[in-house]
């Protein structure tokens, strides 16, 4: 039985006996005037009964907008189905190292290169002026060199590590899917590029990364030890590893804010963020929007296993 | 006839009273004839107790041609009541006349009071009898106005004033580049005053002083950062910008105080062009000069250009490295800005079902 037929038979239920007490009630009375007390208890029962009915409802469709909502955050974070894990502890400790040093650096860097910046100063004197900050400088020097010495041995050593970095290779692929992305975007092509385990996308944003490493780690360090490169080198080889520092700083800082937050903060798919950087886990749904070759190939090592063991 | 007289009596008040008000300069002769009885003996001098002698010669000329001219010696001595006086007259105090509201029509200035927060008027304060007052730069009897060119204080002569007490600063001062400029008649060049300042000077080490560590730039740019004025000497302005754009210059400006200023490496009195050998930015010095804060600096230092600016030719391989991560810094963001307009174009695109 529905609820609201339930309702329904109450609700009769309800009318009969109000009725028969009224009747009983106004027995005596002329029925003009027994009419009317009727009339009026009525109405009053039906205000009362109409007033749940609205506070029911209400209440149901709290309910429903709860649960739609916590489908769509759901949906939105892809928590349903399987997830697979697509960053390893290790590799997600190297990008918490990298991004505070580079948060570190860029505060502390930029007001050098722009001091007249309205927000120079108080970066500045964040730390307690320039001397404490060109420290602070140093010391997130120091973690970015730690993250590079990191990466290179984990690249090297690691399974996981040359399984990547073989993967991040540009390949010819990548310009196709990059055209046909961007034909894509344009509406000439009916469907997105199938991406393996890293996007064109993602290869750059790598890349950026290494190239900006090694200039800023190489020119970093000709201007910290300035009397021991002077040593050997005339000041112009100074003046130069300067200008890089300065102009590299730059250009990173520019490709970290425009394209990476754009790729992983901006795009309404991410926005305002998610926390892969945090569980390094990808969603069964995201994996097979934005990665599907390498769902593919997931599964059928997958299966593959799976046979070997019904074999035995 | 009562009235008559009465009229009499004031009338004869009114001009008595008239005739008396103001120091006919009889008088003011009679108090000079008076001083000069003793001054005005060409030998009149005193040995003092460490054997230095005054002269205390002064004659009626003495103030002629100075702005005191019209003045007496009592007008400034004014604490000698009886001739000959007995005591040591006191130094004179200036200020008696020169503040803002005297009734004397001395030049009305605040200038003073400056002064007192000085370096020098804080050492009298403290007490040190060496310390000058203002009589000891402007002179005693013989004060002129500053543009006066026979001034104590005049551009040409101030050097040489502060050099009765600052005189190995000033033999310093009088072969550097700007000495030697004041005395040939340049009048933009600096003597003391140009960069300390006239009465509100302070040690360099007073964060007020306008030759404190970081304000040396912008004291020295006042004058090498105007084209109009470095033009007539065929000087380039760019060392200020170039200054300001290097790293000395970025954290002098943030308030770093160990960070090289100009006069770091330029020198403060003994400042020379670079081709003088002398000069501390003459390539053959500038380890040495460099070396006081970087140790080890060795002639490295001196190959290239020292003040560069990366955006002009002239800066060489600087220029290129330059160009280039302009160039590839526009064309990458380009690209970039490019593919994400793209992706937003076609996200817009599909949303409004449109395929």
């Amino acid at each position: 039985m529905s609820l609201d037929e339930k309702k329904g038979l109450s609700k009769e239920n309800m009318d009969k006996e109000i009725d028969a007490a009224v009747s009983a009630e106004t027995g005596g009375l002329d029925p003009a005037r027994a009419e009317e007390i009727r009339e009026k208890i009525r109405q009053r029962v039906r205000a009362e009964m109409e007033r749940e009915e609205r506070i029911r409802t209400a209440a149901e469709r709290r309910a429903e907008e709860r649960r739609l909502r916590e489908e769509r955050r759901k949906e939105k974070h892809h928590e349903e189905g399987e997830t697979f894990e697509r960053f390893n502890r290790n590799f997600r400790f190297q990008h918490m190292v990298m991004f505070s040093s580079v948060i570190i650096l860029v505060i502390t860097g930029m007001p050098i290169k722009f001091p007249d910046f309205i927000l120079s100063r108080f970066f500045i004197n964040l730390w307690g002026g320039i001397n404490n900050s060109t420290l602070v400088h140093r010391i997130g020097a120091l973690m970015l060199v730690y993250f590079m010495v990191h990466h290179l041995v984990y690249s090297i050593f690691s399974r996981d590590g040359r399984r990547d970095f073989v993967l991040l290779i540009p390949m010819p692929k990548d310009l196709r899917d990059a055209v046909q992305n961007i034909r894509y975007f344009l509406g000439k092509a009916k469907e997105k590029p199938k991406f393996g385990r890293f996007s064109y996308i993602e290869k750059f944003d790598y890349w950026a990364v290494y190239w900006g490493c090694i200039i800023m780690i190489g020119s970093g360090a000709f201007l910290w030890g300035e009397s021991i490169v002077l040593k050997y080198l005339p000041k112009f080889a100074l003046d130069i590893a300067h200008e890089m520092h300065s102009d590299e700083a730059l250009l990173a800082t520019l490709a970290i804010v425009v394209w990476h937050f754009y790729n992983v903060h901006f795009n309404p798919d991410r926005f305002p963020g998610t926390l892969m950087w945090w569980h390094g886990r990808i969603s069964e749904h995201e994996i097979k929007e934005e990665h599907p070759l390498e769902y593919e190939e997931l599964m059928a090592r997958r299966a593959k296993q799976a046979a070997e063991v019904t074999q035995k | 006839m009562k009235g008559k007289a009465l009229y009499a009596v004031i009338v004869a008040a009114i001009l008595g009273a008239w005739g008396a008000v103001p120091p006919g300069p009889a008088e003011a002769r009679i108090s000079l004839e008076k001083c000069t009885l003793c001054h005005g003996k060409p030998e009149f001098r005193k040995i003092l107790v460490d054997g230095k002698i005054q002269e205390l010669f002064v004659t009626a000329d003495s103030l002629k041609g100075s702005v005191h001219e019209k003045k007496t010696c009592v007008d400034c001595h004014f604490d000698i009541s009886e001739i000959p006086h007995r005591e040591r007259p006191r130094r004179v105090n200036c200020t008696h006349c020169h503040y803002k509201g005297n009734a004397e029509g001395a030049p009305q200035s605040d200038g003073y009071l400056a002064y007192f927060d000085s370096v020098h008027g804080k050492a009298i304060a403290r007490g040190n009898a060496k310390a000058p007052l203002c009589q000891d730069c402007h002179g005693s009897h013989s004060i002129l106005k500053a543009k006066n060119e026979g001034a104590l204080v005049s551009q040409a002569n101030v050097a040489e004033t502060c050099g009765h007490c600052h005189i190995q600063i000033y033999a310093q001062y009088k072969t550097s580049i700007h000495g030697v400029a004041v005395a040939k008649g340049i009048k933009e060049a600096p003597s003391c005053t140009g960069c300390h300042g006239e009465h509100k000077i302070y040690g360099h080490t007073d964060p007020k002083s306008t030759v404190y560590a970081t304000h040396v730039a912008e004291q020295c740019s006042k004058c090498h950062g105007s084209v109009s004025i470095m033009s007539k000497f065929g000087i380039e302005t760019e060392q200020v910008e170039t200054y300001k754009e290097s790293f000395h210059g970025v954290a002098s400006q943030f308030g770093s105080r160990t960070v090289a200023n100009c006069a770091s490496c330029h020198g403060t009195h003994d400042i020379r062009p670079a081709a003088d050998p002398l000069s501390s930015v003459n390539a053959r010095n500038v380890p040495q000069t460099c070396g006081k804060c970087h140790p080890g600096a060795n002639p490295n230092f001196a190959v290239g250009k020292m003040h560069i600016d990366a955006k002009k030719k002239d800066a060489g391989i600087v220029y290129y490295v330059a160009s280039f991560f302009k160039y590839l810094t526009i064309g990458t963001m380009l690209a970039l800005i490019f593919h994400i307009a793209l992706d937003m174009y076609g996200r817009t695109k599909r949303l409004r079902g449109e395929k």
